[in-house]
């Protein structure tokens, strides 16, 4: 029986076969969900699913695409307001 | 509506949102763009064109635009080369300054070594006296031991007196 802090789920199981020949369950961290784009919802690329301690060692420039709303809008919506701003 | 001396809007990347010229065209897909944009090759679908035009010249320099472009209020994109600041170099030094250097050190020594060495001295002395002495009144209690009472009354004052000198230094 694990540790009773451990039976949430808030952590997930892990399996790993050990050198004596048994499987062990490690507990871990979940990862966070996918980046989504703020205005249409879509799946955002160039954003990393990695846990905070390791973003805390990432580069700014590998968290996000270097563009404006990098991170935050698709660049499809990105163009769009961009065009909709000049157009007026 | 894609010309040379149109202002454009890059669209896409990281100039988005920023205005450019259109200096050259390259073909029927990309042109050349240059102004607050780095000068660069440009897919004409990463473009949008607004309603100004500049008269400028086919692939004018970067100079030219951003003077064409200052009438318009925009500023054209200055990459600054970075001020050079040379590295100090490690120079050897001559024997002349180890010489001068060497000096000081032994000033600076002297200055501070020998106070130190005094203090301890002085601790040293009155530590190692203090030993002495201690070391004789055991002895002399040892040798008291054996020896008969009235003896251990005459010496017993000076004894006392001994150890009460130098618990404090002790403490100290």
């Amino acid at each position: 029986m694990p540790a009773p802090r451990l039976r949430s789920r808030s952590l997930r199981k892990v399996f790993r076969r050990v050198p004596g020949g048994r499987t062990s369950i490690h507990y871990k961290r979940k990862k966070h969900k996918q980046a989504r784009c703020g205005n249409c919802g879509a799946l955002l690329k160039g954003v990393p699913r990695e846990l905070p301690y390791k973003m805390r060692s990432m580069a700014k420039t590998k968290k996000r695409p270097e563009r404006p709303f990098g991170g935050v809008l698709c660049s499809r919506c990105m163009r769009r307001t961009i065009i909709d701003k000049f157009r007026q | 509506m894609i010309e040379i001396g149109r202002v454009v809007v890059k669209v896409a990347g990281r100039d988005a949102g920023k205005k450019g010229v259109i200096i050259g065209i390259l073909d029927d897909k990309f042109v050349l763009v240059d102004g607050e944009t780095r000068r660069r090759k440009a897919n004409i679908l990463h473009i949008e064109p607004l309603n100004q035009v500049i008269k400028i010249e086919k692939n004018a320099s970067h100079e030219a635009v951003a003077k064409a472009l200052e009438e318009l209020g925009i500023k054209a994109r200055q990459t600054k080369p970075k001020p050079k600041t040379q590295k100090p170099k490690a120079k050897r030094k001559t024997p002349e300054q180890l010489r001068k250097l060497k000096e000081e050190k032994r000033k600076l020594m002297d200055i501070f070594k020998p106070k130190k060495k005094e203090e301890a001295q002085e601790i040293k002395e009155t530590t190692l006296e203090d030993k002495a002495g201690l070391a004789e009144a055991k002895e002399e209690k040892h040798e008291h031991g054996h020896k008969e009472h009235k003896e251990r009354k005459e010496a017993k004052p000076n004894e006392k007196k001994v150890p009460k000198k130098t618990t404090p230094k002790k403490n100290e």
